[in-house]
């Protein structure tokens, strides 16, 4: 047993003879003594390893109470300096020696391989000129959450679980696991629960959604009706099939499935650029699906919330579509925009301002085409009155357009029928319109504020109705 | 150096005291013994000196003496006596004196006297009680090689509940008989039985096996401390009768212990003289404890307790010798483990203070916490009085109703912990997490970055305003962490401006940052505390350091600088605590004692001694009469403060005793060791309550939550552990990970190395907390029981 134990283990000398009599007699020789005996030459070595573990040991005390698990040479010269030892001068723990190997030595054979310690060569100037010495920071501190109540938080400061277990692996399986032995560079594992994991990852991966047959079916039938890979569409298949979408229960477990069509279905669609009005259709076929979900009392969106409203939103901003079907298909997004928010934003306060946030950006942010902030502005008008007096009047939607608009961008009419249906909202145009008077001095001050909020071009539409125009004012300013 | 000193090594000592036996009549008889004389004679002639410094180490020796017995078993020509004689003959040839000088048995003595420069000598052979042919066959090395072969196969042979009680045995002869070779001069058969035999002892004995491996000379063996331990001091097995008596008849018959396939070895001579070895071991360096306890109520890890050199870490008072720690913790009687009291004055404000409080804040509930301020007496521990208490001013403060009054309020909103709760409860359903956060506590974790060196200390205040680490690069920095500025005073001003509190405001310094840096020290910085005055009500005002320069440090948190140095003790100063009611502080240094100290005197009060390796931690009991110890020599102890004296020895620890904590209620001590285990103390009756084990590098800090009920520990292995003390203690466990029990299934075939690991953690770790890269070096609670912990990030590139 002893002998297997032994090979399993460490080999029999590794734990001793670390300086070699060779040493002893290497030092010996450059002190001019030649004639070393063997015996002596072993002793000595011996007596040095001694010594040699001693001061280790005394140094492993320093590195202990200095809460590190790396012996530096801070330690060593702390040990020799309590052992009444001169310590060694010269190293610090920041630049760890180097050493290297000599070339050999041509004239002297038996002078065997040399080591020594690089010593590099430091030109003043060229440092002086050159390098940029950057001071260390000072230490800091941050503070997190290791636990809550004993739950880990899975925050970016602790450890995710997954990560550990590939930290785990570096280690190899020969480390050993007493204690006491060696401390593991990495922290320790525990082995077989990382297999446990491991194969629990994989069932998850193998366990699939399983669609019965004859929702497969339907989902074929119903995504050949509503798009017909070849030949026209049938609008009465088409109709048949939304309304079956719109009231039939028992789709719940189709709904990832759809949602994904229509994701990927807007995102083909809008990415071979939409050239002809079949792309048009296309897209208002998914806009029709995405109401009909919405419309379906059984079906629970709200998870596939977030996957349903990029494709609305893209559809809505996009920014060209073949003129005869842009404003059709933005007012149409607009309306399911519209539509999922009335129904869910009581669930999720925080939806609106994030939609609201996405359609600001695409008004306001310069370089956007016509096509964009008209979808935006009716983007907006779906959000909500509110919407609209914050992005027109106050976030100054309708100043931006307007200076557009009247340098005679194209396509620009759609965009000025949309804010005016936007301001419309805002506040009914008078049936009877009275232009303000520029003599009124009241009127005058209006026209101001006005312009002031809308920008010339659409103060200048304004201008014609009286009631109209106070009362978006009014709007703005409640 | 020793092959140039003519020290009194052994072999030169033995050698003549072979001959004073064994040169008989016969000496001049065979043939054989003429070569072998001829032989040596012309070794000798060579180099004398050298022959006999390292005569029967080298190998030709070696060889020698190995080649004869090997010819005597093979062959069985030459019977057991006659082997001696041949042995005999060449011994005295070593000698250098004339080999003929040495013949008469009578006259060796005279003649060695005669010789002078011999009194290591004499002494050697005076020291050597009997000597027998054994003896000289003892310089044989294989013998011991056989002999512990066969006493692991008869250990391992043995029924399996006699195992626990036999293994110990080995260790300590498996040193004595590496300490035996290397200073009979055999430096490669001990090498060799070391490499042979230490892989099985290993794993509990490392370190000690360890640094036996670097002990190479006969001169390492008489200097070093751990081998003239085991050379000088006995060392304690507890065995049953029962198992006593099977090794006895072993050791004398042989009895039992045939190992399969070895029946020639041990029936044969070289396994008698192997017992021999054995034998001559237990009777000169190991004392039994025979109790007659039944050997199966003993605990798998009681040998801890129970073995090692327990006659000398155990304090002897005055005159009585007492060979057992046990036996000496229950002579020094009960102690006095209750709260502290409180003065009676300061009590009554306090409960005024509170019932106003009460009134302002129109809270019902808060009247009730004036039962807090009542001195409860906790069943089972008998309080200290008033006088028992170190002195402490008569008068009080402010700052200590204050703080009284804030206890009281802390005791009533603490986040209550119940690790019990966990019990039972399947920590996946909804009621196992609800239990999980009733029992579990929320752990902050406060990350130094671009620590370069490492941090070896840091502290939190107790009312958690400041952070203090102390660092190698000797210095201490000092954070806010209420991200308030910390403002010293300015330097130039009068003194006679002084007047008020606004005119002491005005020297304030003007800006200053939320850090500040206090330099003083020059050595690496190993404790910082701040002083426990104000407890959570106040700010502290002051901040004691310790350092390798063997000085302590107080620094006013008020001025910002250092207002104290207290020297006395000559090594490093590994520790330092303030004593719970301030003014007092104790200090460990590697000088092997630790000090008691007051703040408003440079030398020391109390000098605890007694330790046989440096002290590494210091904690006072919570009312401040006791003050726990731990130690390098594997131990720790308690101490009456005010007398001096040892109370209590805690053994068990199979390593270096790293820090110690006090549970809040008195009863308990918990010390962490670099054998990775965390025991638990009854202070009481000195016993071990329980080790826990989970760690997986060493532990650098513990502490009790507020009720007592739970400990959380942190160390170098980058987790923060939390440990139920109730519960009871058993290996093996289902490791939790991340707070989250998984259950062990699917996990086919764990491979050997991962169930040792895994039988490492008992089942009352709760919780392992893992950070990313960040060695614990401070576990702390607050008052209301949140879990402050802190460590230095070691960023993967450095090293």
């Amino acid at each position: 047993m002893s002998k297997q134990n032994s090979k399993a283990r460490l080999p029999p000398n590794q734990l001793t003879g670390i300086y070699k009599a060779d040493s002893i007699r290497d030092v010996a020789d450059s002190l001019n003594i030649t004639n070393l005996p063997d015996a002596v030459a072993s002793a000595l070595a011996s007596d040095v390893e001694y010594r040699i573990h001693q001061v280790v040991e005394e140094a492993a005390k320093f590195m202990r109470h200095a809460r590190r698990t790396t012996m530096t040479t801070a330690d060593i010269d702390n040990a020799l300096r309590v052992l009444n030892i001169e310590p060694l001068y010269g190293h610090t723990p920041h630049n760890p020696p180097t050493f290297r190997r000599a070339l050999p030595f041509p004239n002297l054979q038996s002078a065997g391989s040399v080591y020594f310690v690089e010593d590099e060569e430091i030109d003043f100037d060229r440092v002086i000129r050159e390098e940029k010495l950057a001071l260390p920071k000072g230490v800091s501190w941050t503070a997190h959450w290791l636990a809550v109540e004993g739950v880990q938080p899975l925050i970016p400061e602790n450890p995710p679980a997954i990560a550990r277990d590939v930290e785990q692996e570096q280690i190899k399986p020969g480390s050993p696991a007493r204690p006491g032995t060696v401390f593991p560079p990495t922290p320790p594992s525990d082995g077989p629960h990382q297999a446990a994991k491991k194969a629990a990852q994989q069932q998850q991966q193998l366990v699939k959604h399983v669609l019965s047959r004859e929702l497969q079916l339907y989902y074929t039938r119903l995504t050949s009706a509503l798009l017909p890979t070849s030949g026209a569409v049938d609008p009465t298949k088409r109709d048949a099939a939304l309304a079956s979408l719109r009231h039939d229960a028992g789709l719940q477990a189709l709904l990832p499935y759809l949602v994904r069509w229509v994701g990927e279905g807007v995102v083909a669609a809008l990415r071979g650029g939409v050239q002809s009005e079949a792309d048009g259709r296309v897209l208002e076929v998914f806009l029709d699906v995405t109401g009909a979900l919405l419309d379906n009392p059984t079906l629970f969106v709200e998870p596939y919330l977030h996957q349903l409203l990029p494709p609305l939103l893209s559809v809505l901003l996009h920014s060209s579509f073949p003129p005869t079907q842009s404003t059709n298909l933005r007012t149409a997004a607009a309306h399911t925009l519209a539509h999922l928010l009335t129904t869910y934003a009581t669930t999720y306060p925080s939806l609106p301002p994030r939609v609201m946030k996405t359609l600001l950006l695409a008004l306001l942010a310069q370089g956007r085409s016509a096509g964009t902030r008209e979808g935006a502005v009716r983007g907006l008008v779906g959000v909500g009155r509110e919407a609209v007096r914050k992005g027109l009047l106050e976030g100054g939607g309708a100043r931006v357009v307007g200076a557009e608009c009247a340098e005679g961008r194209e396509g620009s009419w759609s965009v000025v029928d949309a804010v005016m249906d936007a301001l419309r909202v805002l506040h009914p145009p008078s049936t009877q319109p009275t232009p303000l008077n520029s003599a009124d001095e009241e009127d005058v001050r209006l026209i101001a504020q006005l312009r002031e909020q809308l920008g010339d071009f659409f103060a200048q539409r304004l201008m014609g109705d009286a009631v109209w125009a106070r009362g978006v004012l009014a709007g703005s300013e409640s | 150096m020793s092959a140039a000193t003519p020290a009194a090594s052994t072999p030169e000592g033995v050698s003549p005291s072979a001959a004073n036996t064994s040169s008989d009549p016969n000496y001049n008889a065979s043939a054989i013994d003429r070569l072998v004389l001829d032989y040596l004679r012309a070794r000798g002639l060579r180099g004398a000196e050298e022959a006999l410094r390292e005569s029967i180490g080298t190998s030709a020796e070696d060889k020698d003496s190995g080649k004869v017995p090997e010819s005597s078993a093979s062959t069985s020509t030459i019977p057991a006596d006659e082997l001696v004689k041949k042995l005999a003959v060449f011994a005295p040839k070593q000698t250098k004196p004339g080999e003929n000088a040495l013949k008469d048995s009578s006259s060796v003595l005279q003649e060695l006297a005669a010789m002078g420069n011999t009194t290591n000598i004499q002494n050697l052979i005076a020291s050597i009680p009997s000597i027998g042919a054994e003896e000289i066959l003892s310089l044989d090395p294989t013998d011991k090689h056989e002999g512990f072969r066969e006493l692991e196969a008869w250990v391992e042979g043995s029924l399996e509940m006699y195992k626990p009680e036999f293994r110990p045995i080995l260790f300590p002869i498996f040193c004595h008989f590496y300490l035996d070779l290397v200073q009979h001069g055999f430096k490669d058969a001990a090498l060799d039985f070391h490499a042979t035999f230490s892989p099985s002892l290993a794993p509990v004995h490392h370190t000690t096996i360890h640094h036996l491996s670097t002990i190479l000379l006969p001169i390492h063996v008489q200097t070093d401390e751990v081998a003239q331990r085991f050379r000088n001091e006995k060392y304690t097995i507890r065995m049953s009768r029962s198992g006593f008596g099977l090794l006895v008849g072993w050791l004398t018959e042989g009895i039992g212990g045939e190992a399969t396939g070895g029946g020639e070895g041990f029936s044969g001579e070289k396994g008698k003289r192997g017992r021999a070895a054995i034998m001559r071991v237990v009777n000169n360096h190991l004392r039994f404890d025979v109790t007659s306890s039944p050997t199966t109520s003993v605990s798998p890890n009681a040998w801890e307790e129970s073995t090692g050199f327990l006659t000398s870490v155990t304090p002897q008072a005055n005159g009585s010798t007492l060979i057992d720690p046990q036996a000496f913790n229950t002579s020094r009687g009960e102690l006095k483990l209750g709260p502290a009291p409180l003065s009676e004055e300061l009590r009554t404000e306090t409960e005024r203070l509170l019932r106003e409080q009460a009134m302002v804040d129109r809270d019902p509930s808060a009247q009730y916490d004036l039962h807090y301020a009542r001195q409860t007496t906790v069943p089972g521990l008998v309080s200290p009085s008033l006088s028992d208490l170190p002195p402490h001013p008569p008068t009080f403060k402010t700052v200590d109703i204050k703080r009284e009054v804030e206890k009281v309020r802390d005791a009533r909103k603490r986040i209550r912990l119940e690790p019990s709760a966990l019990a039972n409860v399947n920590l996946n359903t909804p009621q196992g997490a609800a239990a999980r956060s009733r029992a579990l506590p929320s752990i902050c974790c406060y990350t130094l970055h671009d620590a370069g060196e490492g941090a070896p200390c840091c502290t939190f205040s107790q009312d958690t305003s400041l952070m203090a680490a102390g660092f190698s690069e000797s210095y201490i920095r000092l954070w806010s962490l209420k991200g308030e500025k910390l403002k010293g005073y300015r330097s130039d001003f009068q003194s006679s401006s002084i007047r008020d509190a606004s005119s002491l405001k005005k020297i304030r310094e003007k800006g200053g940052s939320t850090t500040r840096k206090l330099i003083g020290h020059s050595g690496p910085v190993y404790s910082v505390a701040f002083d426990p005055i104000g407890g959570s009500a106040a700010p502290p005002r002051y901040l004691l350091s310790a350092s390798a320069d063997a000085t302590t440090r107080l620094w006013s948190l008020d001025t910002m600088t250092n207002v104290a140095a207290y020297r006395g003790h000559q090594n490093p100063i590994w520790d330092v605590q303030w004593s719970p009611m301030g003014i007092y502080f104790a200090t460990a240094s590697r000088d092997r004692t630790a000090r008691l100290w007051s703040t408003d005197r440079t030398s020391a009060l109390r000098v605890y001694a007694g330790h046989l390796g440096d002290v590494d931690c210091v904690q006072f009991h919570p009312n401040s009469l006791y003050l726990a110890t731990g130690s390098s020599d594997w131990t720790a102890r308690l101490w009456d403060v005010q007398r001096g004296s040892c109370v209590r020895v805690f053994t068990g620890h199979q390593g270096i005793v790293s820090t110690l904590a006090f549970s809040p209620d008195g009863r308990y001590l918990a010390t962490a060791g670099e054998d990775l285990a965390i025991n638990l103390w009854d202070l009481g009756s000195g016993k071990r309550v329980k080790k826990m084990t989970g760690h997986t590098a060493s532990v650098y800090s513990l502490a009790f939550s507020a009720e007592s009920s739970m400990l959380v520990s942190g160390g170098a292995d980058w987790t923060v552990r939390c440990w139920d003390v109730k519960s009871s203690s058993s290996s093996p466990s289902k490791a939790r990970e991340n707070g989250n029990h998984t259950n062990g299934a699917g996990a086919a075939a764990p491979e050997n190395g991962d169930r040792k690991e895994d039988s490492l953690e008992t089942t009352d770790l709760l919780a392992t907390f893992p950070t990313k890269r960040t060695p614990i070096i401070d576990v702390q609670f607050t008052s209301r029981n949140l879990c402050l912990v802190a460590g230095p990030y070691l960023s993967p590139e450095s090293r």
